[in-house]
């Protein structure tokens, strides 16, 4: 397997290099 | 929210001893046969122990794959076959089934059955903790986390180990293509329904949550497609979950929807979406009450009386109420006649499988050991008596306890 970035609690990005959760939402809510 | 997933049961599988007489032939080998029947017995327990976590289960897992692996894998240097393979029989129940067993003489069958099985427990397991009252965030990501394992271990059962089956899995059963596709894109649904939820609390913008649910209802719809071409009697109680969930979030996808085009000032068509939504929320609801009324294996869920499910009602009502308001006294625009093609693209919140790998093999699995396993030694007189037919009894699975019904705050 491939070895892990980050730790599991880490804020990622998604493809287009938002900063997303653990879920894959934006950090930031744009309401 | 619990009661909010529907859940086929366990499988069930007869006893397996690892008694293998003379053809284990020195103590290593021995305590090979020894340490399967063991942490099989014990994997099996975990399947039904309520205070099972995910640690625990992996733990018990890796003891018994990890062992089982030397019946599977290369141990003599050769492309051949591991000689221990086809030696002994495993039978086990399919979800969809009853008590009916499949059995083979196949390690790699066992590997599969009781993989599907471990992915089973993560979906049950995710289906329990969203049954707690005040779920926490911790508990979602957990939650979120156990169907995005599951999906992951049943993918690796398709794309790895079933192909390699000798006999393929007949119709209908666990195995077979149609069911196992099922069960990979209705737990990735489902952890995109914990994702809506979240993005909801959050107050993420309408086009997001529009998209997920959009994108979460399709796969609801292709789920339930696989399974067209499989008998009603046994299917039909989980294509009306899976319908009833398309349906449900497509009311979501057009309720949101229609707050964007609201915020754009697009009030005719906003109220032509909202429209389109409160349909789609009466099928649901309809839905709902035809899934409880179909017999089939399962335990049956209860979404419609989630204050998830009930709330959309109400958010579709109020919505579509200020859109006519804002049109009577604002846009005076013409409601269109069709309803707006959702041709939404979720780009945040899509659930993809956790890539899943058997653990390593057990150290106790050498090359030397594995050459005193001696085939030629097997008891004649054993393998010439017609041994009773061990039965396969359902799994007894503990009941899902329902709770006061929060709304399920995930934030």
């Amino acid at each position: 397997p491939a070895i892990p970035e980050g730790m599991p609690s880490d804020s990622r990005t998604n493809k287009d290099g938002v900063l997303v959760d653990e879920f894959g939402l934006p950090q930031i809510p744009a309401t | 929210m619990a009661h909010w997933f529907h859940r086929n049961p366990l499988k069930a599988t007869a006893p397996v001893s690892f008694n293998f007489y003379g053809v284990a032939a020195s103590p290593a080998a021995n305590k090979i046969c020894n340490d399967l029947k063991m942490t099989r017995a014990r994997l099996l327990e975990m399947f039904t122990d309520l205070t099972c976590t995910p640690e625990i289960m992996k733990n018990a897992t890796d003891a018994y794959f990890s062992l089982l692996q030397g019946f599977i894998a290369s141990l003599d240097g050769t492309t051949q076959e591991n000689k221990m393979r086809f030696f002994q029989n495993f039978k086990w129940t399919d979800t969809l089934q009853g008590n009916t067993p499949s059995a083979q003489q196949d390690a790699v069958f066992e590997l599969c059955s009781m993989g599907f099985n471990v992915a089973l427990w993560h979906t049950k397991f995710a289906s329990r903790l969203t049954g707690k009252e005040n779920i926490t965030e911790p508990e979602a990501k957990e939650v979120h986390k156990s169907l995005k394992t599951a999906a992951g271990i049943f993918k690796h059962l398709k794309d790895a180990y079933i192909p390699r089956l000798i006999t393929p899995a007949e119709k209908g059963r666990d195995l077979e293509t149609r069911v196992i596709d099922t069960f990979i894109v209705q737990c990735q649904a489902e952890a995109q329904e914990v994702t809506i939820a979240r993005a909801i609390e959050l107050k993420h913008n309408a086009s997001l949550i529009a998209a997920l649910a959009f994108e979460t209802a399709n796969f609801y719809q292709k789920a339930d497609h696989t399974l067209n071409t499989l008998e009603p009697d046994y299917s039909g109680k989980w294509r009306k979950y899976l319908q009833l969930k398309q349906h449900f979030y497509m009311a979501y996808a057009y309720c949101y929807h229609g707050q964007t085009l609201l915020a754009s000032d697009k009030c005719g068509e906003a109220i032509r979406s909202l429209q389109e939504a409160e349909k789609c929320y009466s099928r649901a609801e309809a839905l709902c009450k035809e899934y409880r009324q179909t017999k089939g294996p399962g335990s049956t869920a209860k979404p419609s009386e989630q204050v998830f499910f009930l709330k959309l009602g109400g958010l579709i009502k109020n919505t579509l109420e200020k859109c006519q308001r804002e049109n009577g006294f604002i846009y005076f625009h013409k409601v269109p006649a069709e309803a707006p093609q959702l041709e939404l693209k979720a780009s945040y919140g899509l659930a993809e499988p956790i890539a899943f790998e058997f653990p390593p093999l057990s150290d106790q699995c050498t090359p030397q050991t594995y050459s005193t396993f001696d085939l030629t030694r097997g008891s004649k007189d054993d393998k010439a008596k017609p041994k009773q037919e061990e039965e396969v009894k359902p799994v007894k699975e503990p009941d899902l306890k329902p709770q006061k019904d929060t709304g399920c705050a995930i934030s």
